[in-house]
């Protein structure tokens, strides 16, 4: 009896169970089925925002380039407009100072007797240094360069680009050469050299000798400077040869507070007007060496006499000079009661044979006016007081 | 800025400024080269001068073959007095020129104290 209550006690239990798990069955299907419902929504709604998402990202680069493009077209716009500012202030400053060069020197032939002249002379300097900057802006900026309409000796263009240095003491030029620059590249070449000269002058110690030399190197002419500076390393040296080579150009902007233009400008002089500059050797003081390499369009091989000073072969063949009479026997000039006098001081303008009989009158004239200078010069000296004398142009 | 056409900038003053020719040397002291000192190129000055400047070269062949003034330097060399005086200091520093300054003169009498004085020699014995 007790076995049969407990076997009936098994089956109500194993029924109980089965019914169980049917139930369980059944849910755990119904919670299968709504979870891949769910989840099949869910990655539905998923890829429908990745959509949205990379579609917002295209807009977003779309936005971003736009952006780039505005930013560099103001850039460029402001550079422009900067430069046209700036470009037109140069070239009133390199006018004005080109103008104020050609004063002084007037004033300074004017009052060349006066002791003023050693401070006209600084002022020259000074004037000369101006120059140097208004030009080398102007070159920034694409304004033409002020230009020389005579050809000039190769000496006396780097003499001109000496002059526009501060320290122009330093500079010595170790041969005089044969060789002169075309009238178009004298303007160019003084003033590529005159910022090379200056970098040589910065970056080496106060009172170290700078050097130029002339070499012809096959159908070139070199302008060599040598420095006694700190030289360049690799990666200075790279970025002077991209600006020399006027392939880079740098935005008036990007120049900086202390904006050294030297590079840029003889790199767009460079392009401008064809010749080559290399600063990448080393100088035998273990310095830079730069060198200025001129293609023969921009030289010749003739002699230049300075236009400033005139030949001295139009005093001495001038007929109405015989050396007995201008000279004693000791090779002084005879002075005092003559027939002709001994220095005839020939005008600027004087053509190549004048006919003997005015140039002996303009001989007496000159004679006259350096008797009536001393007269004066004498009568000068004897007033207490020295009245201004050195208004006399000699 | 108007935008007119580009006129080119001439430049007219001379390539080789007077500063450079004189190297930047300061004037020397007034009584050194006056006009009419007169200076003369020393024994074997071409042949010495070799690293010269070409003005201070044509000063000194002015002077090869005998004395002339300062005054006359200038004049032939169409440079300023003061740029001829600082070349002639310059070459005679180095060697190449001698110069013999011009007679001193006379010192001069004070005419006012002579008058003073004669005045005072008629006032004290009549005269």
């Amino acid at each position: 009896m007790n076995q049969d209550a407990l076997v009936w006690c098994l089956v109500a239990a194993v029924a109980v169970a089965v019914a169980a798990a049917l139930v369980l069955n059944r849910r755990n299907k119904a919670i299968a089925a709504k979870k891949a419902q769910v989840e099949a929504t869910l990655t539905q709604k998923l890829s429908e925002t990745e959509g949205q998402l990379a579609g917002l990202w295209g807009e977003l680069q779309q936005h971003k380039t736009q952006h780039a493009e505005t930013i560099q077209e103001a850039e460029e716009a402001a550079e422009e407009s900067t430069k046209a500012v700036l470009k037109g202030s140069a070239r009133f400053l390199q006018s004005l100072a080109a103008e104020q060069l050609a004063l002084l020197e007037e004033i300074q032939r004017k009052y060349g007797g006066h002791a003023v002249l050693g401070d006209l002379l600084e002022v020259n300097h000074a004037n000369a240094q101006m120059a140097r900057k208004a030009q080398g802006i102007a070159v920034m900026c694409g304004a033409p360069l002020g230009r020389r309409n005579k050809a000039a000796s190769v000496y006396d263009v780097v003499r001109s680009a000496q002059g526009q240095i501060r320290n122009f003491r330093r500079v010595e030029i170790m041969q005089q050469t044969g060789f002169a620059l075309k009238a178009s590249a004298v303007s160019p070449v003084a003033l590529a050299v005159a910022e090379l000269l200056d970098n040589a002058a910065s970056f080496s110690q106060q009172g170290s000798p700078i050097e130029v030399t002339f070499q012809r190197v096959q159908k070139n002419l070199c302008i060599v400077i040598d420095d006694a500076g700190v030289g360049m390393n690799d990666e200075d040296r790279q970025k002077a040869s991209a600006l020399l080579s006027g392939d880079h150009r740098p935005r008036l902007s990007q120049l900086g507070n202390q904006p050294k233009f030297g590079f840029p400008v003889i790199g767009l002089l460079a392009q401008q007007y064809g010749f080559r500059v290399d600063v990448t050797g080393i100088s035998r003081y273990g310095g830079v060496r730069a060198v200025v390499l001129l293609p023969e369009e921009l030289w010749t091989e003739e002699e230049i006499t300075p236009a400033e000073t005139p030949q001295l072969s139009t005093i001495h063949s001038a007929p109405a000079r015989p050396e007995s009479v201008a000279r004693t026997a000791h090779g002084l000039p005879r002075r005092g009661a003559r027939q002709v006098p001994i220095a005839s001081v020939p005008d600027h303008d004087d053509t190549a044979a004048p006919p003997a009989a005015a140039s002996e009158e303009t001989g007496r004239a000159a004679g006259r006016s350096l008797g009536a200078f001393q007269r004066g010069t004498l009568s000068g000296r004897n007033l207490a007081s020295a009245p201004f004398e050195g208004s006399d142009d000699t | 800025m108007k935008d007119e056409p580009e006129q080119d900038l001439e430049l007219t003053s001379p390539l080789v400024p007077l500063f450079v020719i004189t190297n930047g040397r300061a004037l020397p002291p007034d009584h050194a080269y006056e006009r009419t000192t007169l200076v003369s190129a020393h024994e074997g000055a071409s042949a010495a001068a070799r690293t010269i400047s070409p003005e201070a070269r044509q000063v000194l062949d002015l002077v090869m073959d005998g004395f002339l003034s300062v005054a006359e330097v200038a004049a032939h060399t169409h440079l300023p007095l003061g740029i001829v005086r600082i070349l002639l200091a310059e070459l005679e520093e180095s060697g190449l020129v001698i110069a013999r300054k011009p007679v001193p003169r006379a010192e001069r009498v004070d005419r006012e104290l002579l008058n003073a004085v004669l005045d005072g020699l008629k006032a004290r014995f009549g005269a």
